[in-house]
């Protein structure tokens, strides 16, 4: 009964992120395209909690829905005549992309079958990954921890100069 | 865990049945006769000209992209104040030293006028 | 409680000074209005003991930080190379950034900053750090393609610099899940323990995309598209960080990532890297002939440099290794002196990029053109100079393995390379001048050009004295 609608929830949230991605690849209104990132990100952050990752999942709507999501749409909005602007969606080289793109899927889903997966049980799922993940941040892991706060100020110094509308005269 | 998630997402779809419950049965129950007036948008009276959608401001994007970069911040502080008391005064001195670095670029830009609002100046009425 | 001793930090003192440079560059940078002079010049000795710490940590050999970074020896090496780079790109852009009326603060603090992502590259014992060590250089890179925004080119440049660089880091992040995912662990050292892990398809899967990954950094074919755009809009020192330091360090790092799989003497992964290395020459060198501006030519140049540094690789010898840094250093200093040499000659709305603007510089400046002429010799790789023996070692690795094929590869095309690096000499002494303007030299860059051109024949003449220090690093 429990997997069963483990199964469901799983197959809801997986279908939820193929339809909006595909809507956010195929569509030509740029500010659909924005909106329906909303639910990938979304489907994606559910698949995160079927999986244990409760951190991530959170991490993922934090940043993603809350964050980025809002900086893209700003971007979007940025643009010069939103409305009806007509998005160039078409491939430039179809079958160089088809076979590439097939050969790359062939070769993930040919191990994807070939891997013998270890199936684990309930009981063995841990409680909350949030904990241990400060754990190692404080422990172990404490130099890439610091070192994410330079790349954060790298990110802060670059959008400010790029973004800035011009440099004032010093 | 998954349990505390389950009862996320009961909350969620009864968000999305009262929401759209309240819509479906609106429209099933309104009596439909539309005309131009009435479809027009509500402006206080006053005649909807041109589109709804105009073109931001860039300084909101320059703010949102610092927001952005203080939010990833913010994420990686909720793992270690779960662990912070086990850790003591060590933790308690990582955490400074991240926040500094990142301090030292919220000086930057604030130094840099980034933050700062230029409001357009009104022109001749 | 304390997770780490007074013995990682001295061990990692040459990275610690360049982050805390990089902070106080910042602070100045925001504090004082007209201070370029100071920035650059904090920033020139902040690397310069950046540079004596590495001396001091050189003879140690450990790791720091539970396991995270290499400390000593091979770490230390490239340390110094890559500040080496810094202050020379320092001193070649004072003056060109003046020339370009374009001159922020900004450009020191991310230069010295993407430093020290390189330094981390090259120091990396966990798949984390390479991942860490790449953004930093990435994005301070993404940022500096794009520095002047009011040209289109410059605009070009970065857009396609990040969107290209973003997805390859995607194929590297997929490849460091596979490989954590199947080993439970993301420490290299602890990665090379485990032998059994070869059987598992994921696990190769997971090597095979961190080598998109890399080929994508070092602008190997087929992931060499973004190469002669983004070289060709950037400021030309900008070009000439990316094209030593960042292929520098993607290479570091690519050796300290693959030695693990190449030690298993995987025939496959040696032959797939043997093809991306012979379509790199062919294609960087054959497409090379076909360029009107100087800039794309060695752009297409260091698709086919990367191509040599990557028969060292499909080797998987020491000696090709050896080879691979050896030929670092010495085309490294190379492309420093020839994009130096560029800088200078460049015109402020960057015209003076063709061929035929180089012509009659051998009688306008003889000393530039001198120089840029041993720069090119060096390139094709021609005895006394560094670049030939950097070729002898790589080629030589290959005919070693069982990889004859490769090297006839490598000398063929360098052969061809012969033709449009040394036009462009043709071009300086056999051509008649159209152009009278004065060209203002600084004195700056030229004495660190000078410097660098002392250097490649050093190398070249006395290849013992560094490659003694090389053989001992790994």
């Amino acid at each position: 009964m429990f997997l069963q609608l483990f199964d469901i929830i799983f197959y809801f949230f997986a279908t939820v992120t193929l339809i909006s991605a595909g809507i956010v690849v195929f569509s030509k209104n740029i500010v659909r395209s924005a909106f329906s990132l909303v639910f990938t990100f979304f489907g994606i952050a559910g698949l995160y909690v079927l999986l244990n990752a409760d951190f991530v999942a959170v991490a993922q709507l934090f940043v993603y829905v809350g964050g980025i999501l809002v900086l893209l749409l700003f971007a979007v909005m940025l643009t010069q005549k939103i409305s009806n602007l007509q998005m160039k969606i078409t491939t430039l080289h179809p079958i160089i992309a088809i076979i590439l793109v097939a050969s790359l899927i062939g070769v993930l889903c040919g191990i994807v079958r070939m891997n013998d997966w270890r199936i684990i049980t309930i009981s063995e799922i841990p409680q909350s990954t949030a904990q241990s993940i400060g754990k190692a941040l404080i422990t172990t892991h404490i130099l890439p921890f610091e070192i994410i706060s330079v790349i954060l100020l790298v990110a802060i110094i670059g959008a400010a100069m790029l973004a800035r509308k011009s440099e004032k005269k010093s | 865990m998954l349990t505390d998630f389950g009862r996320i997402l009961i909350f969620f779809i009864v968000g999305i049945i009262f929401t759209a419950g309240g819509l479906i049965t609106s429209w099933l129950l309104r009596p439909k006769r539309p005309y131009p007036a009435k479809l027009s948008s509500y402006e206080c009276g006053e005649e909807a000209t041109g589109d709804s959608r105009i073109q931001f401001n860039i300084r909101f994007y320059i703010i949102a992209l610092i927001f952005v970069v203080f939010e990833v911040e913010v994420v990686l502080l909720f793992p270690w104040a779960l662990v912070f008391k086990e850790f003591g005064m060590f933790a308690f001195i990582e955490m400074l030293i991240f926040l500094f670095i990142l301090i030292v670029g919220y000086m930057y830009v604030w130094k840099k006028k980034d933050l700062e609002w230029d409001v357009p100046q009104p022109k001749n009425w | 409680m304390e997770f780490f001793s007074k013995a990682d930090l001295i061990g990692t003192l040459p990275l610690l000074v360049v982050f805390g440079c990089s902070l106080l560059l910042l602070l100045l940078d925001a504090l004082f209005k007209d201070a370029k002079k100071l920035v650059f010049s904090v920033g020139i000795i902040g690397m310069l003991t950046a540079i004596g710490c590495s001396l001091y940590t050189f003879p140690l050999s450990a790791t720091a930080f539970s396991d995270m970074v290499l400390v000593g020896g091979y770490a230390s090496f490239f340390n110094i190379l890559f500040l080496t780079i810094g202050i020379i790109v320092f001193l070649l852009s004072y003056s060109y950034l003046e020339k370009q009326h374009y001159h922020l603060k900004e450009f020191y603090t991310l230069i010295v900053i993407s430093i020290s992502g390189m330094m981390l590259m090259a120091s990396s014992a966990d798949l984390i750090i390479i991942f860490l060590g790449i953004e930093i250089m990435s994005v301070c890179f993404y940022v500096l393609a794009g520095y002047k925004r009011i040209k289109v080119e410059g605009n070009e440049a970065a857009l396609k610099y990040f969107l290209l660089g973003a997805f390859a880091t995607g194929f590297l992040l997929y490849g460091i899940a596979l490989i954590y995912g199947t080993m439970g662990t993301t420490n290299l050292i602890r990665i090379s323990q485990n032998f059994d892990a070869f059987s598992h398809p994921l696990y190769l899967a997971g090597w095979g995309l961190l080598l998109i990954g890399f080929s994508f950094k070092i602008a190997a074919v087929p992931f060499h598209m973004w190469a002669p755009d983004v070289y060709e809009g950037s400021l030309t020192t900008v070009t000439a960080l990316m094209s030593t330091g960042g292929k520098a360090a993607a290479f570091s790092s690519f050796i300290l990532a693959f030695s693990i799989p190449l030690s298993m003497h995987n025939e496959k992964l040696m032959m797939v890297i043997a093809i991306l290395s012979a379509a790199s020459m062919l294609i960087g060198n054959v497409f090379g002939l076909a360029q009107k501006n100087i800039k794309r030519m060695l752009a297409y140049s260091s698709i086919a440099h990367a191509g040599y540094m990557l028969v060292g690789l499909a080797s998987g010898t020491k000696l090709g290794m050896d080879g691979i840094i050896f030929y670092l250093i010495s085309y490294s200093l190379t492309n420093l002196g020839a994009f130096g040499i560029i800088s200078i000659f460049e015109k402020e709305n960057g015209g003076n990029l063709s061929y035929e603007d180089y012509a009659g510089l051998g009688s306008r400046k003889p000393i530039l053109a001198a120089l840029l002429s041993l720069c090119m010799f060096s390139l094709v790789g021609i005895p006394p100079f560094a670049g030939f023996i950097g070729k002898y070692y790589l080629f030589a690795s290959a005919v070693q393995s069982n990889l004859t094929w490769l090297a006839i590869i490598g000398v063929m095309t360098s052969l061809v390379s012969t033709y449009y690096y040394l036009r462009i000499v043709v071009y300086m002494y056999f051509r008649e001048s159209q152009q009278s303007e004065l060209i203002f030299v600084p004195s700056l860059a030229l004495a660190s050009v000078v410097l660098v051109s002392i250097g490649i024949f050093i190398f070249g003449i006395f290849p013992s004295l560094i490659l003694n220090v090389i053989q001992n690093l790994l």
